[in-house]
């Protein structure tokens, strides 16, 4: 065992500090009448603040080193997904205050949820150990079990819980086993001692490594909910609190996402020829269904869980192209997807808030004349999510495709194409309901809570902005890059 | 005159000032105000069009064959830039384009009562998306312009269209849709070619770039078999636009459904994109793959022209009549284009001017005669003569114009593609002339049926002739019919130095036999 400077233990000051933010929020929710969704959201959006700056403090002391013997590691890589995370977290809480103190749940227990899930994302991020990136992923799907079922007296939330956590806990248990086999052929839990392992290993112990790195790869599509392993989304999507819908739809994606490329391109790079046939399957299946599946729905929550199922087949076919421009368009295409998706659930939210509505597409029926700049912006969502121009969302798409054909998967971008031409008759099934169809209700939406129309129109901008003027964060993503052998 | 057009990005100035002009309506403008909205919106395309005609005079016939370029880094890591310019082909479809645009907005003043403040917007932004489409010199710039210009289009015909608004609105969307992302899978391949590579194919090592002269230069190094796949790709794309037979299916639908200023531009400016496509891309980039895929194009227009000619026959309704004649007219176009020959080219791109003008007004025209009766079937009319004598006349000369009568426009761009084809093969020309045939007597049989015979229908007893308004938009169209049929001198002499180039690039033979080509770096005019 080597030994760890103490002092070392001063890089993990970030997630120490979010974990320590969380747990000093459910405590002063225990103390008297607990805390009001108002002041635990100040507090969640300080915290996840405090946790940016000290973040980008922490990593501009010596980046791309592995720290605590290997445990963890501090690259532009890492750095570029915790920021991400963090601003996810930050529009969720956004997304939640008024919903939460709506719902009459305690808030502050929520909210400390949302921070210790976010702390195990962030390690995530970082996690350069299969033991650590383990642990790291569990912290944060504990929490989040939790908080899909934290509406206790309504039943979907109730169903969608448990859903989540049996296939949840299963899914970890088949990536923990595929690591455990990958352990025994290799003798090693670093990410970077496996790859050196793996060539020698690979002729003593082929039949284990294979079943391994199968499994591991099995666990982590049903994290990123890759058809077939997607079956958990829908129902735990339609059943959670909407917010917690969007967080699982993004941050939970976007980590897991993370530690998927990591562990490819780190771990098992040799294995590569094996793994892309398969990703590259995965990939085209997840397209197709979850585009195929996303039109019969009747239901926008469960819509947009298939349409973010089909969004994990794009992000694949980046995963799949093992180069820099399917890595850099991955970090990009993630960017906007999670802007893209805070901003339409940040709709579906605004709509909600009497009982269920926003959920049907009739409720968004005459729309444009309620409510035009909302509409509006829920368009602009609609055109980036199907990938059309100018919108960060297309720009990313564009990428992702060329990523693949670049790297001579030309049949995975075909697919991806015509499927991501496809999802425009479901996306636009909201956008015909906001401006063709009249509705009854002529009163216009109620924008009483200014902080999520400002989120709402915060997103929408940026993903305009980066459909206009995409260089900034493409050159941020280009050099937020993982070493490729 | 007009020198002081060259100190300023004017093309970009054309562009955005309709999009200006839609932001101001959206943020200034109070939706009750119907009509300040629909004058003001007027003003805007009508000064966008005041701003563009300085381009026709100032465009050098012996100049570079790109003018009045502008180029700005836009995001430099990935070679993309922001590249407008003009040759002569470009030029007349941007000229084509604002005054179709103000053609339109004006002749929805009455037609459009509702909503008003949305489609004033709408038209604005769609004028915004053909013109950086026709002025695009960087393929990546020009494919976002291509598809941000659906979106608009799309709501112009859901929201001001007839009964089936909602099915053709998404199925234009859809189709166009599908086939502008296979495009975009060509223009990627072409993008890798040009730099490192791609499928295991060695790349040309260039720095990366979407710019589209510098495709121009490489086309005839790509090896034939992906410009075979690459071709293909552009042409679903562009097939689709055009629309050629069969991928025609959605054409009807839309100009039926959309709203008459809608059918204007779809047919006027929006099928252009397809057959510019072919001219801008597909020739002069892909040589190889044009030549091996020839007897395809040349037999899909051949089909499309006599079966959209015999669809209009059996046609009920004007306006479906019209549309399938689209449908035989772009398969003209694309007949002279893929003569691969002077005269075709000369003549193909011609026709889609000829086309914008006189569809145009027809669409025109049939939503003057909807407006007063709310019916586009022939059946219900008869002896309209008696009754519109002005709108007679000028219906008449649109019809002969579009048949292809000498003296109007019609029949300098079909004679011309006629002559290309020819030179060719004869027998193309003889299956062109048979759809001329069948074109004249649709035409002319719809044209009897409604203004000859006696008007025995009580309700056009109290149809009012053309007012003012309508004479206004629809003169300069049938002054331009007039000017092209008597006098296409001045708009073959655009045309010479861009079908030159073209020829030469997609004609190995020729190319041989005359000068070897010029750089596109001489010929690009420095951007000053």
């Amino acid at each position: 065992m080597p030994q760890i400077p103490l002092q070392e233990f001063w890089y993990l000051l970030p997630e120490g500090f979010l974990l320590v933010a969380g747990m000093v929020l459910l405590i002063g929710s225990s103390v008297g009448k607990g805390v009001s969704s108002r002041s635990a959201t100040m507090f969640s959006l300080a915290a996840v603040a405090a946790t940016a700056v000290l973040v980008l403090w922490v990593a501009s002391d010596g980046p791309g080193r592995p720290i605590l013997a290997g445990m963890f590691v501090l690259d532009n890589y890492a750095v570029y997904w915790k920021i991400l995370l963090l601003g996810a977290t930050a529009l969720t809480a956004v997304l939640s205050c008024r919903f939460v103190e709506e719902s009459g749940y305690r808030a502050g227990e929520f909210f400390s949820l949302l921070l210790t899930a976010t702390t195990g994302m962030l390690l995530m991020a970082g996690g350069f150990n299969l033991l650590s990136i383990w642990i790291s992923l569990e912290l944060m799907a504990l929490s989040s079990y939790i908080l899909a079922g934290y509406f206790k007296f309504e039943t979907r939330s109730n169903e969608a819980a448990l859903k989540y956590f049996v296939l949840g806990a299963l899914s970890s248990g088949i990536l923990l086993y595929g690591m455990s086999l990958l352990y025994g052929a290799t003798g090693e839990l670093g990410l970077v001692e496996i790859a050196t392992a793996l060539p020698e290993a690979a002729k003593t112990a082929p039949t284990l490594i294979a079943i391994g790195w199968l499994m591991m790869a099995i666990g982590l599509f049903f994290k990123v909910s890759a058809v077939p392993f997607h079956v958990w989304t829908p129902d735990v999507y339609v059943g959670s609190p909407t917010p917690v819908t969007a967080f699982l739809a993004v941050g939970s994606k976007a980590a897991s996402f993370a530690v998927l490329v990591r562990i490819f391109y780190q771990a098992i790079p040799a294995l590569a020829q094996d793994w892309q046939i398969i990703t590259a399957a995965v990939a085209a299946v997840t397209m197709i269904w979850g585009n195929l599946a996303a039109l019969t729905q009747n239901n926008v929550k469960r819509m947009l869980a298939y349409s973010s199922i089909g969004h994990a087949g794009y992000i694949l076919m980046g995963v799949l192209a093992m180069s820099d421009d399917g890595l850099w368009a991955i970090l990009f295409y993630t960017a906007a997807y999670a802007l893209i998706t805070l901003g339409t659930f940040g709709t579906v939210i605004l709509l909600e808030r009497k009982e269920y509505a926003g959920e049907t597409y009739e409720d968004y029926a005459g729309l444009a004349r309620r409510a035009p700049y909302l509409a509006a912006m829920m368009l602009l969502f609609m055109l980036a999510l199907t990938g059309i121009p100018p919108t960060g969302g297309f720009f990313g798409k564009v990428y992702l495709f060329a990523a693949a054909v670049e790297a001579g998967w030309t049949w995975v971008a075909v697919v991806g194409v015509l499927t991501s031409a496809l999802s425009l008759y479901y996306y636009f099934g909201i956008v015909v309901q906001m401006y063709f169809k009249e509705s009854d209700e002529t009163t216009p939406v109620p924008l009483q809570e200014p902080v999520l129309a400002a989120a709402i129109g915060f997103c929408a901008l940026v993903t305009l902005l980066l459909g206009i003027l995409p260089g900034p964060l493409v050159d941020l993503a280009m050099s937020s890059l993982l070493p490729l052998p | 005159m007009f020198d002081w057009i060259h100190n300023l990005p004017i093309l970009s100035i054309v562009t955005y000032l309709p999009l200006v002009g839609a932001l101001l309506i959206i943020f200034v403008m109070k939706k009750e105000n119907g009509e300040g909205i629909k004058r003001f919106a007027t003003f805007v395309a009508l000064l966008d069009l005041v701003i563009s005609l300085p381009l026709w005079f100032e465009f050098d016939r012996d100049g570079a064959l790109f003018q009045f370029t502008e180029t700005a880094s836009w995001i430099p890591s990935l070679g993309v830039e922001y590249r407008f310019g003009i040759d002569g082909i470009a030029l007349l479809l941007v000229l084509l384009t604002t005054l179709l645009g103000v053609i339109a907005i004006l002749s929805s003043w009455t037609a459009v009562k509702e909503r008003q403040k949305e489609y004033y917007v709408f038209m604005l932004m769609l004028q915004t998306g053909m013109l950086g489409v026709f002025m695009a010199l960087d393929f990546f710039l020009f494919y976002v312009f291509w598809e941000v210009m659906l979106v608009p289009m799309y709501f112009l015909i859901g929201i001001w269209g007839g009964a089936r608004k909602l099915y053709a609105a998404i199925k234009f969307f859809l189709y166009t849709l599908v086939g502008s992302v296979l495009m975009l899978l060509g223009i990627l391949a072409l993008y890798f070619y040009n730099s490192t590579g791609l499928l295991g194919i060695e790349g040309l090592g260039n720095e990366r770039t979407f710019d589209i002269l510098k495709f121009h230069e490489i086309g005839a190094q790509i090896p034939s078999d992906l410009q075979w796949w690459i071709f293909l790709a552009f042409f679903v794309g562009f097939a689709i636009k055009v629309p050629m037979f069969p991928f025609h299916t959605w054409l009807p639908d839309a100009h039926v459904e959309a709203p008459t200023a809608g059918s204007v531009i779809l047919a006027g400016v929006l099928l252009k994109m397809g057959t510019y496509g072919f001219v801008r891309f597909s020739l002069p980039i892909l040589p190889e793959g044009t030549q091996a895929l020839l007897p395809w194009m040349v037999g899909l227009s051949l089909v499309g022209i006599v079966y959209g000619g015999l669809c209009a026959m059996a046609q009920k309704d004007m306006k479906k009549l019209v549309a399938y004649s689209s449908v035989s007219h772009l398969g003209f176009v694309m007949l002279g284009i893929f003569a691969l020959n002077s005269a075709g080219l000369n003549g193909g791109i011609l026709q889609m001017i000829n086309h914008g003008l006189s569809t145009g007004a027809l669409f025109l025209l049939v939503g003057v005669i909807y407006e007063r009766r709310h019916t586009r079937m022939i059946s219900e009319y008869g002896g309209l003569s008696a009754k519109m004598p002005l709108f007679a006349t000028i219906f008449l000369i649109i019809t002969l114009s579009s048949i292809g009568l000498p003296t109007l426009n019609g029949f300098v761009g079909e004679f011309t593609i006629l002559v290309g084809a020819f030179n060719r093969t004869w027998w193309w020309a003889l299956v062109g002339a048979l759809g001329i045939v069948i074109g004249a007597a649709y035409m002319l049989w719809m044209f009897q049926r409604v203004f000859f015979g006696p008007l025995n229908n009580p309700e056009n007893e109290n149809l009012e002739d053309l007012n003012k308004r309508e004479l206004l938009y629809l003169m300069p169209l049938v002054i331009l019919c007039f000017w092209i049929g008597l006098y296409p001198k001045p708009f073959f002499e655009v045309l010479e130095k861009p079908v030159d180039y073209i020829v030469r690039k997609v004609d190995p033979d020729y190319a041989a036999n005359v000068a070897t080509l010029p750089a596109a770096a001489e010929l690009t005019e420095a951007a000053e």
